[in-house]
């Protein structure tokens, strides 16, 4: 009986661990999910952790109802929200299928062609991730308006990939080197040509591989804000993370609509934990440890 | 080869266009005078750069930085050994823990800072309500009045966006760990924390120099929390957002440029410290 004691402890104690991990990484996430279900004046009297009168109401000015303030009406910030909702989604996808596609195909020639400064070029493009994103952007600044490329999807999609390519290509090449060579050489014998082998051989075998590349690159440019400050500065690119934040009004802040536009821009990144998180968590280990 | 160049020519030309470019035209022209304001743009020599080491606004963001890194980089070690020790013990639901505890690394910045910002809001804040409730203070605190507090709460939202990080590579180190070897340790007396010592900490110090690294890199590139938290507040102002206020605020393109540089070679350094010292200790094996 005596011995059980000690065990019971232990257990305890890791229970205990596991409940203080789940509250510090959920906990804020839940109080802004229930901040953005309580009407507004609730959030200025007595708060509590479960909503007493919860209310859709926030939601519904993010989606089009106008709302009163002190008397004035509160135009709906639904104009603003849809444009940069449409921005965060086509630059994210855009950056992420364009960097899966150049890492694809580059990975494979740093690991499986021979040609002059092979390894030079794959470590100076990988030392880049040590590089400040302020270091090359005050001069990418004026190279982008040279080039007419402020404020356009093109302009944006590119210093994504620029930033965002060194680690897929750092993931699909140890990605790569742990495939054998054996069975592309079978299919060459066969006289399968090099792109047939890549595409219908190699790159199935690789999906895991390219199914982390593609939730890394999603996941950095949805919450890219530094970037679209400078080169997104109106509603033709400005995605949601430069938007939320201006929603701070003259007047007051209105923290209702701040966390309703704050649990609707992690929807994606929740999906992706919910069901892609085997890659993910991949993904994160190769790029870190390799 | 044809082939090679096709596949090899995009990340040459991105990389090459949009970042080797760029970075060499910010070294040139840290060394003129280019300030849209004004016409010319003579050669400076150093002088921006020794502008730049007088300047206390800067001093200031640089000793902010370091305090973000230090906070930072103690905090997301402790935590993250602290949640990859116990993700790794976890027999049942492991898989839903570890998605728990990887989700803030997730979420966009932006939206993190807004969740704390509202949590450490002076009148109405999570974190006053808590702490009255508890006893521990008397009354609402505004926490960012206090230089100090506001630097370590600003830290606080960057340690819990990157924690995952430390705990994912961590985690990975652990499990890389052959059994057999705690059993040896169990057999011969060692008691956990002996175990601990001497099994464990010398197995995961590859993993963590690296995770040692990422916290210090990101932590010396903070700007998205301290931004949205604090604004242009020079108690908070971290180095990045001294660049981007000098370059895009002030529009003294070649100051900015000069910081940026010094930054870099600060986040170089402190990265080439850590690769060192993992090569150093790798080698012995």
């Amino acid at each position: 009986m005596l011995r059980l004691v000690p065990s019971l402890l232990s257990r305890l104690g890791l229970l205990l661990a596991v409940a203080l991990l789940i509250v510090w990484s959920l906990g804020p996430v839940y109080w802004s999910f229930v901040t953005s279900i309580t009407p507004p004046l609730d959030l200025f009297g007595d708060t509590s952790f479960w909503p007493k009168h919860p209310t859709l109401q926030h939601y519904a000015k993010l989606f089009g109802a106008t709302s009163l303030s002190q008397g004035n009406a509160v135009q709906s910030v639904w104009p603003q929200f849809s444009a940069a909702l449409v921005n965060s989604i086509v630059t994210a996808a855009g950056a992420t299928l364009v960097t899966v596609v150049v890492a694809a195909a580059g990975a494979y020639a740093f690991v499986r062609m021979k040609f002059p400064g092979r390894d030079i070029c794959f470590y100076l493009v990988v030392a880049t991730l040590a590089i400040p994103a302020y270091t090359v952007m005050i001069p990418l600044y004026r190279l982008m308006i040279s080039l007419r490329l402020i404020d356009t999807y093109v302009g944006i999609v590119l210093i994504y990939v620029s930033a965002f390519l060194p680690l897929a290509l750092w993931l699909m090449r140890s990605v790569y080197q742990a495939m054998p060579i054996s069975l592309e050489e079978a299919a060459w014998l066969d006289g399968a040509g090099r792109v047939y082998t890549l595409v219908f051989i190699v790159l199935p075998l690789a999906a895991p591989g390219l199914i982390a590349s593609a939730i890394l690159t999603f996941l950095n440019a949805w919450g890219q804000f530094m970037v679209p400050l400078v080169f997104s500065p109106t509603l033709a690119t400005k995605p949601l993370t430069v938007l939320l934040p201006e929603f701070v009004t003259r007047n007051y802040v209105d923290y209702g609509l701040m966390n309703a536009a704050g649990i609707f821009a992690i929807v994606p990144p929740v999906l992706i934990v919910l069901f892609l998180n085997r890659y993910l968590v991949s993904g994160l280990m190769a790029g870190a440890t390799k | 080869m044809a082939l090679a160049a096709v596949f090899v020519l995009p990340i040459l030309v991105i990389m090459g266009g949009l970042v080797f470019y760029p970075l060499a035209v910010s070294t040139v022209d840290s060394f003129y005078r280019v300030d849209p304001m004004r016409p010319d743009t003579p050669f400076v020599g150093f002088a921006n750069y020794a502008r730049l080491v007088t300047d206390s606004t800067v001093q200031a963001s640089w000793f902010n930085t370091l305090a973000y890194v230090v906070f930072a980089v103690v905090l997301e070690t402790l935590g993250g050994l602290g949640a990859a020790l116990l993700l790794d013990r976890i027999r049942h639901g492991r898989r839903w823990l570890l998605a728990i505890t990887v989700l803030p690394w997730c979420l966009p910045p932006v939206v993190n800072a807004i969740v704390w910002m509202w949590i450490f809001n002076p009148s109405y804040g999570l974190l006053n309500k808590v702490l009255l409730g508890l006893g521990l203070i008397a009354q609402n605190k505004v926490w960012f009045n206090d230089q100090a507090t506001a630097l370590f709460l600003v830290s606080l939202v960057h340690v819990w966006r990157m924690m995952p990080l430390t705990a994912v590579i961590l985690l990975a180190a652990l499990q890389s760990i052959p059994g057999e070897l705690y059993e040896a340790a169990k057999l011969d007396g060692a008691g956990p924390v002996k175990s601990f010592r001497l099994v464990t900490l010398p197995l995961i110090a590859g993993g963590l120099a690296i995770a040692l690294s990422q916290s210090t890199v990101f932590a010396f590139n903070l700007f998205d929390e301290a931004w949205i938290l604090a604004g242009s507040s020079i108690d908070t102002r971290s180095v990045i957002i001294q660049v981007y206020l000098t370059a895009f605020q002030s529009m003294r393109l070649s100051s900015g440029m000069a910081l940026s540089i010094l930054a870099m070679i600060g986040s170089l350094a402190v990265s080439l410290v850590y690769v060192l010292k993992v090569y150093r200790e790798t080698r012995y094996d």
